[in-house]
């Protein structure tokens, strides 16, 4: 029922996700399968948790064959249990649907991938324009480090005079 | 029993005559049946003793449960009562079972008393209540623990969201899919290859698997040297830094172990500093792939002289060996970047030409060690860009600032990287032994200066030696007095340069000073000296300097005395007077690079032409002969003043 793995990649099933851009038609319709899917398992889980509860708060009454309390024991032993499974299986739900949301986000995705290139892209062209100028800074200060060591006036006094 | 024992005797059984009647009739007492006689016997006997006995105890525990009384013993009491009870109903039952005479008629259960009723509806009624308690703690468990798994799987999946935002994360089915492990993993592949044709492999790294921790989070386990990073460096006897580990982040062995402590942002920048090295990783293996297939195709400049698992070392010219090769990058290691920072602090400014970032080793007391083997970091950083940008950059996507340092070169393809950089790397070996002989010279002769000239080409290097004269006096004066071109020449020659160009290994040396033969030999000052442009060894450089310099000088000082008006011959390195007896006073300069006083030195040699023996010799033999006379190493100034001294002789006759 789950879709196959696939990040990165463009691929059908992002009907559910806000409309991909020229998906065929047998994706939307795959997508709306699995939505249709999705929602039934919503609803039944939900159903099955209410009517269990129902189910429970209904033996409350206290009967007056001892047996038919300890029959109705066993029930609500039995009503809680599903009651917590379904809830489990809810939840397992909500895991697949994060996951979707996760491989099947392609707009967002492209759109946050594309930024950061750009980004990225920038501070690359930052970081040359400042070793171009780091490196016409180091040369001005050679140039000027070279005009003063040779202009010392003590390097033109080592010389033996006549 | 106490030892009182009390006795009773029966009458004989001796029949008595009750009565008798007057006729004669007895009356005996009627005889007492078996069972009655039995009766009477058991209602003789006296339970007196028992009875008190039973009493006494009664007493007795009565007066002690006075003292303390039980709230459980009416319940208890009930209980013995009900079981005595039981028990003798039991008794009666297995008695009638056992006796095949009689069977049991019927049975009818009694009424239940109210309290009964009410008392089985309260135990009923708290089962229940306890069944339902039971269930909400059930309900409570399970809710903390869905709670719990919820904040797990929100922390897992917020830290993947935010992993794929700069990592591509796969999802794979149909493997062990257990809960905790949803199979995720994330391709560090780059497919995005410039040259689809280079046929990289997808390295074993290239795929991480994403696990959890034992919180719950997104973790990512690799083992130890896993994955390796490139080393660049130079091998041979005269390399004297040991191999530092590359210029990279390393993470701390401690990391493993404060995990837990750290805060989700925290564990996620560490994942990405992981994802980060395992990349560089990827990269490093393939840059090393490259080098070594082009290491081996025939080229000049690249010779491989040694090759081992994962190791290449390669001789380049100016007889260095080079190596590449890719090493494990252990974890645990002390954090590089603090000493790489260290370095940079503790660097001295190069005094080179600035074609990449260039960090002398430690400091060194001599200045031939100065100019020793690059830094190794910096090649080593090179030879990844290089490949980085040629390779592993689409053409369409190469971005527009680049080419301050390639853009020069001209289009490269993948197989002459490697030339590139290893004829990079001699140049730079080359130009530092080049600006050797040139420090050397200008340090020796103090008016001449070096100025550096940055080329931004990895594989060319200039510099300047520049040496400007004193001014004239006399020159303001006579610019009215001299030809046009003459004047010219006069305002610009207050300085000469001499140019320095190195080219690959390639020294070109362009100056002005060196005469020209035709010029000589038409005697005309303006075509003698030209502008010479000419390639020469690095062993001659330092003599072809001086010499260069020394014609400069001899050229100034031509033009200074042609402007007071005096006649002077000048030969290559040698300025002739002529003095009025027909005798030749010669100024001439001997250059001698390994004089440590300074380079250029001067003689005055006079040449008497009536004496054909007198030679003119040049050697640094002290100036004994009356005919060659050492003047020294001058400055220009005094040079300067030699010749106007040499002039007034020319002008004033007289003899030495």
């Amino acid at each position: 029922m789950n879709k196959g793995g696939a990040g990165g990649v463009g691929g059908g099933g992002s009907g559910s996700s806000g409309g991909g851009s020229g998906p065929t038609a047998a994706a939307v319709a795959a997508a709306a399968q699995k939505q249709k899917t999705l929602l039934q398992r919503v609803e039944a889980d939900i159903s099955n948790i209410v009517d269990n509860f129902t189910h429970l708060v209904n033996v409350s009454r206290v009967n007056d064959l001892p047996v038919r309390n300890s029959q109705e024991a066993f029930m609500m032993e039995m009503r809680a249990a599903r009651m917590v499974q379904t809830a489990d299986s809810l939840l397992k739900l909500v895991s697949e649907l994060k996951q979707t949301a996760i491989f099947s986000g392609f707009a967002s995705l492209n759109d946050h991938v594309e930024q950061r290139t750009v980004e990225f892209n920038q501070q690359a062209e930052k970081a040359d324009h400042m070793l171009a100028r780091i490196g016409e800074e180091a040369a001005a200060s050679l140039k000027e480090l070279e005009l003063h060591y040779f202009s010392l006036a003590e390097r033109a006094s080592d010389i033996p005079q006549l | 029993m106490d030892g009182k024992l009390e006795v009773s005797l029966d009458r004989l059984p001796v029949k008595r005559l009750d009565a008798i009647e007057e006729n004669g009739l007895e009356h005996f007492p009627p005889d007492v049946g078996y069972d009655e006689r039995r009766l009477s016997l058991i209602r003789r006997v006296d339970f007196a003793w028992a009875i008190e006995k039973d009493d006494n105890k009664k007493q007795k525990k009565s007066s002690k449960e006075s003292s303390k009384p039980w709230q459980w013993q009416g319940m208890v009491e009930n209980l013995q009562l009900a079981h005595q009870e039981l028990s003798i109903i039991i008794d009666l039952i297995n008695t009638v079972e056992a006796n095949d005479a009689v069977t049991v008629a019927g049975m009818t259960r009694p009424k239940p008393l109210p309290n009964e009723v009410l008392s089985d509806l309260s135990v009923s009624a708290a089962t229940k209540l306890q069944c339902f308690r039971h269930l909400g703690k059930y309900f409570k468990q399970s809710a903390k623990a869905l709670e719990q798994q919820v904040a797990r799987e929100a922390r897992f999946y917020g830290a993947l969201i935010r992993l794929q935002q700069n990592w591509k994360v796969k999802r794979q089915r149909g493997a062990a899919s257990a809960p905790g492990s949803e199979g995720f993993t994330i391709d560090l592949f780059d497919n995005s290859l410039y040259d689809p044709a280079a046929v990289f492999r997808p390295s074993s790294l290239s795929t991480v698997h994403v696990d959890h921790d034992s919180a719950g989070m997104l973790s990512i386990n690799l083992p130890p040297n896993s994955y390796r990073s490139l080393q660049f460096g130079f091998s041979g006897p005269h390399t004297d830094d040991s191999l530092r580990e590359p210029f990279k982040m390393k993470t701390s062995s401690t990391r493993e172990s404060e995990k837990e402590s750290v805060s989700d942002d925290e564990c996620v920048k560490e994942t990405h500093s992981l994802l980060r090295e395992v990349h560089q990783a990827i990269f490093d293996e393939q840059v090393f792939d490259l080098v070594s297939r082009e290491a081996f195709n025939p080229s000049l400049g690249v010779n491989v002289t040694g090759i081992q698992e994962n190791y290449l070392q390669m001789s380049i010219g100016q007889g260095t060996s080079v190596f590449i090769s890719i090493t494990p990058s252990s974890q645990g290691d002390q954090t590089v970047e603090s000493s790489g920072t260290q370095n940079l602090d503790n660097a001295i400014l190069p005094l080179d030409t600035l074609d990449g970032v260039m960090l002398p080793e430690e400091e060194q007391d001599t200045p031939k060690q100065k100019w020793g083997l690059p830094n190794r970091v910096s090649y080593e950083i090179y030879l990844q860009q290089i490949f980085h940008e040629h390779v592993f950059l689409r053409a369409k996507d190469r971005p527009i600032y680049a080419g301050n340092r390639i853009s020069g070169q001209g289009a490269k393809d993948g197989c002459g990287l490697l030339v590139h950089f290893c004829m990079s790397l001699s140049h730079r070996i080359f130009s530092n032994k080049v600006l050797m002989e040139l420090d050397n010279v200008v340090c020796r002769v103090p008016y001449l200066q070096l100025i550096s000239h940055p080329t931004w080409h990895s594989r060319t290097s200039s510099w300047t030696l520049f040496m400007k004269v004193p001014q004239s006096i006399l020159r303001a004066g006579c610019l009215a007095h001299t030809s046009n071109n003459h004047r010219v020449k006069n305002v610009i020659k207050c300085q000469f340069q001499t140019k320095v160009v190195v080219n690959d290994d390639c020294i070109n040396v362009e100056g002005e000073g060196a005469p020209n033969v035709v010029g000589l030999f038409k005697g005309n000052s303006e075509e003698i000296s030209s502008m010479n442009r000419y390639n020469c060894d690095l062993a001659d450089l330092s003599v072809i300097i001086l010499q260069q310099v020394a014609s400069q000088i001899i050229g100034w000082l031509h033009e200074e005395a042609l402007l007071v008006g005096i006649k002077v011959n000048r030969d290559f390195l040698c300025l002739s007077f002529e003095l009025e007896q027909g005798e030749t006073l010669s100024l001439v300069a001997h250059v001698d690079p390994e004089d440590t006083r300074g380079c250029i030195s001067w003689w005055l040699v006079m040449d008497d032409s009536f004496n054909e023996e007198r030679e003119l010799h040049i050697d640094i033999s002290d100036g004994a002969s009356e005919y060659k006379k050492f003047l020294g190493h001058l400055s220009l100034d005094v040079l300067y003043s030699t010749l106007m001294d040499l002039v007034s002789l020319c002008c004033g006759g007289g003899s030495l």
